[in-house]
């Protein structure tokens, strides 16, 4: 397949995919490799946004900006990461991801940056040097790819800037050009999971240790390779247990696991869906533009505090009464806020207790979850309930038949009908409706006293609010009720198990398999720390092979 | 023979307000802690300008509402007047009690007027719209017929709202209010304790004044002020005592009211809409206006009759009353008060006083 990008260099995508090579970054020997046939392309999964600035920054610093809007990910079984395994490259997002390289590689060589990051000084800035050209690609390339480029694909990309800088008469534009398309490649672009032959188990396959590293990179940190684990691939490290385990246990043991960790959930809790939220300021006048991010931000900050910071039970993330407020925010909620330290800047996160006797508590009751889940100006129990079916408990909640009636929960003239309660008690009186919204409507219910903004509310319409319901058998009252019954369901740690899980293979797990059995089991152990979910799911076999992979024979580890 | 000696000046003026402030300083005692009681509620204030009475304007102002040229003398006008002092012509904006001509502004001569009875002079009495009772309020008598203040709530004066919207909402410190007492869902006595803050108002979705926010206040004592109060009838009402409160430029540098009085009721949502009245001291009203005189108003014109009306406090040396009576229409949001220690004084209730409970959003609207 050939690709033509805006600039006059045509890349071989399956040429660049082709030529594989290894090398040591600490010798800089090239020692060639066979390239992989097509079967042993496993998994590609193209990276998110997020990963993609964070890739840029460890690659090129933080002076170094990533502007342009990326195309919107595609989320399946619930996961953008399950998603990315099937995103391709059309022309328009092709384009898209050309014009960002640009402008990063714009940065990368401007008089500001050029010194610290080409590394060499040309002959002469008005032409070619394909030395430092060389240089150049064999060094950032490899970071870029996240493992060493082939002698040839090194002086492809110095001939590329060459020829760029012998047009143009400046070997800085040259280096420019042929960096953007480097980043255009899917060598950047998509992480791959390629199998080979593993000389340690005849007649079985293994990961290559680069792909690895970057499985291992992007799960934990959701970034690109540090040197040492680059180090660790190269050396072949990796691909023993115990090597393995020294780099799990360093990566963990990281405050970079925070980037980790928050990109799993913000893709679990469906955060990217708050792109389509809006309310109605007639109605909700506090819910400001500024609450949509910080909504998610005091969500995420939660679950950092919590699971990095404290090493919690995940469990009680649907209890806790910490989490974190800005003045924006405590507005919303009705909770003072007091910032007595200099003021003239910008919004302030400050810890935050719920009293024990307060109707919030956890992440449940926050307006990510709240508003999300809400229209823009009323609140929707059947869509909070099977919200949090599909996402918290990953049970599966079926689509409204086709010729569903509305008119008992659109009308809300009816004074028969006052409360959100009353119009869905009469629309599940239709026996075609009944069956779906026993599933989600109790739960949803149980939220109703937050409004479609996250606000409180004790009553609707001038009628005290009934957040009362039952499931499975379990009585509850209320949202911390609901949390309760939340945190003592067995669902929600299988759940966040199997989407962690995806988050880094791109696949749900093997459920019957002893090798996931052993992970559930060790999650509980830990008392569901989350920390050490990701560490059981980085040292699994089952993340390091192919999807099609038959259960393999128990061995020895 | 031209006048002098007790002239006044507005450049002076600037000089005197520093010290009086500083009198006031030294003068307040530290009463920095509210009374304890049972509940204490916090409010921010959010909408805050005079008094305004204009569905009466054909009434109040016969000469104006036939020729509405004459209610917008310009300044303009005033530059061709001439002022002398000890027999130097100066400007007549620097020195208006100088200017040769009184510009004799019409004045308001309609029964009603918002306000509060004082104890003023039965002849020069209004009556409040609302309450029907007698009211001192000259500076409405004043001003009432003046281009500026023919607004109608919501909307300012058009000074005060230039000067609230362009950069006093957004910018200077914020006044707030504390309501406390035993229960305020019920009639009784209660305490009313005005505050400066260290924040600016902050707006909403639709950029009116953002509920529920926490305001830090200022540790001064000059701004802190501590009146006794009633609840009557679900209405909040003060009637005797001082405030003291700084402002910001553009417009209200202080408010300063003796013999204060307050009618504060409560709205949907807990906002609280009311009147402060008393009397003000004159020269510090007729700066915040006259000192920047812009769109065309007839600044002179209105200090001169601000001057003239003035009703209570005569100078004893000239006999001159030094004060006026005023009533100010004010808005409060509930917002959490707080020190800059840390400590919670105010909670932001969205119960209304006196009043039912409400809830905090009534929204219902058909599904989307």
């Amino acid at each position: 397949m050939k690709v033509r990008t805006r600039g006059h260099l045509l890349i071989s995508v399956a040429g660049v995919l082709g030529i594989l090579g290894a090398t040591t970054l600490a010798t800089g020997q090239v020692a060639p490799v066979s390239p992989p046939s097509d079967t042993d392309m496993a998994t590609s999964l193209r990276l998110s946004p997020s990963q993609y600035k964070l890739a840029i920054t460890d690659v090129f610093g933080e002076s170094i900006r990533v502007d342009g809007r990326f195309e919107p990910e595609m989320r399946d079984q619930g996961m953008l990461a399950i998603g990315a395994r099937t995103e391709n490259m059309t022309d328009s997002s092709l384009e898209t991801y050309d014009n960002i390289a640009r402008a990063v590689a714009a940065q990368v060589v401007d008089e500001r940056h050029r010194a610290g990051f080409v590394g060499c000084k040309p002959r002469s800035d008005a032409g070619r040097d394909d030395a430092c050209a060389y240089a150049f690609f064999s060094r950032v390339g490899a970071l870029l790819y996240r493992r060493p480029l082939t002698t040839g694909e090194i002086e492809g990309r110095a001939s590329a800037a060459g020829a760029e800088a012998d047009k143009l008469h400046n070997f800085y534009s040259g280096l420019r050009l042929s960096l953007a398309e480097m980043m255009v490649s899917p060598q950047f672009l998509f992480r791959y999971k390629r199998m080979e032959a593993d000389p340690t188990h005849p007649g079985q396959q293994r990961m290559n240790a680069y792909d690895k590293a970057s499985t291992l990179s992007f799960f934990l940190w959701n970034s690109t390779p540090d040197p040492e684990l680059t180090r660790a691939a190269a050396s072949g490290e990796l691909n023993t247990n115990d090597g393995l385990k020294r780099q799990v246990d360093r990566m963990v043991d990281s405050a970079r696991v925070a980037s980790g960790v928050r990109a799993f959930f913000a893709d679990m809790l469906v955060f990217s869906d708050f792109d389509a939220v809006s309310k109605d300021p007639n109605f909700f006048p506090r819910y400001t533009l500024s609450i949509k991010d910080q909504a998610q931000e005091q969500t995420l900050r939660t679950i950092i505090d919590h699971v990095v910071g404290r090493h919690g039970d995940y469990r009680d993330l649907f209890t806790t009464p910490n989490t974190f407020l800005t003045k924006d925010l405590a507005s919303l909620y009705a909770v003072p806020f007091i910032d007595a330290t200099a003021n003239g800047q910008q919004q302030r996160w400050l810890p935050h207790t719920y009293p024990a006797d307060d109707p919030r508590g956890g992440i449940l009751s926050q307006a990510s979850f709240t508003t999300l889940w809400s229209p823009s100006g009323r609140t929707s129990p059947t869509v909070r309930g099977k919200a949090l079916r599909q996402n918290i408990l990953c049970q599966r909640v079926p689509a409204p038949p086709g010729n569903v009636d509305f008119k008992f929960v659109e009308d809300i003239s009816n004074p028969k009908y006052k409360t959100t309660r009353d119009r869905l008690t009469a629309h599940r009186s239709e026996a075609m409706c009944a069956g779906c919204h026993k599933i989600t409507d109790p739960l949803g219910l149980a939220l109703e006293n937050f409004d479609s903004a996250g606000g409180f509310r004790s009553t609707e319409n001038g009628v005290r609010i009934d957040a009362s319901g039952e499931t499975n058998g379990t009585m509850f009252d209320g949202p911390l009720g609901l949390a309760k019954v939340v945190h003592d369901d067995p669902a929600a740690t299988a759940c966040v198990a199997e989407r962690m899980f995806a988050f880094e293979t791109g696949y749900l797990p093997p459920k019957t398999e002893s090798g996931w059995k052993q992970i559930e089991s060790k999650f509980a152990a830990s008392r569901y720390d989350v920390l050490e979910l990701m560490r059981q799911i980085a040292l699994s076999d089952l993340s390091y092979r192919s999807p099609n992979t038959k259960p393999a024979p128990a061995r020895n580890q | 023979m031209k006048p002098k000696q007790h002239f006044y000046s507005f450049s002076a003026y600037r000089r005197s307000a520093v010290s009086m402030a500083s009198a006031v300083v030294l003068s307040l005692p530290l009463l920095w802690s509210a009374p304890a009681q049972a509940e204490t509620r916090g409010y921010v204030i959010s909408w805050f300008a005079t008094a305004t009475n204009n569905p009466d304007f054909a009434t109040n102002c016969p000469q104006a509402f036939k020729d509405p040229g004459s209610r917008f003398a310009t300044t303009g006008k005033r530059r061709v007047d001439h002022a002398f002092v000890n027999g130097k012509e100066v400007a007549p904006y620097d020195y208006p009690d100088a200017l040769d001509k009184d510009p004799n502004v019409e004045t308001v001569i309609g029964k009603y007027a918002y306000g509060f009875d004082l104890g003023g002079p039965e002849a020069t009495k209004f009556q409040d719209p609302e309450t029907h009772e007698k009211v001192d309020n000259q500076l409405w008598r004043a001003v009432g017929c003046t281009t500026n203040f023919q607004f109608t709530p919501p909307t300012m004066p058009y000074m005060e709202g230039q000067a609230w919207n362009s950069g006093y909402a957004d910018s200077a410190p914020a006044w707030t209010m504390q309501v406390s007492g035993d229960d305020l869902s019920k009639d009784g006595p209660v305490t009313i304790t005005l505050d400066r803050a260290l924040d600016h108002l902050q707006r909403d979705a639709l950029s009116a004044i953002r509920t529920h926010v926490t305001y830090v206040l200022d540790p001064s004592p000059r701004s802190h002020n501590v009146l006794q109060g009633e609840i009557k009838n679900g209405v909040l009402l003060v009637t005797s005592g001082d405030v003291w409160l700084q402002g910001s430029l553009p417009y209200y540098l202080q408010i300063d009211l003796k013999n204060t009085h307050m009618r504060i009721r409560s709205e949907t949502g807990s906002k609280l809409v009311g009147y402060w009245g008393g009397y003000t001291d004159w020269h510090k009203w007729a700066y915040m206006f006259t000192s920047r005189c812009g769109a065309g108003f007839d600044c002179i014109g209105i200090y001169r009759s601000v001057k003239k009306l003035a009703d209570f406090a005569p100078d004893p040396k000239t006999g001159e009353n030094q004060m006026i009576s005023i009533a100010w229409r004010m808005e409060a949001v509930p917002a959490f008060l707080a020190t800059q220690d840390g400590k919670l004084l105010a909670t932001a209730s969205s119960d209304a006083l006196g009043g039912r409970l409400h809830d905090t959003v009534a929204a219902n609207i058909p599904a989307q």
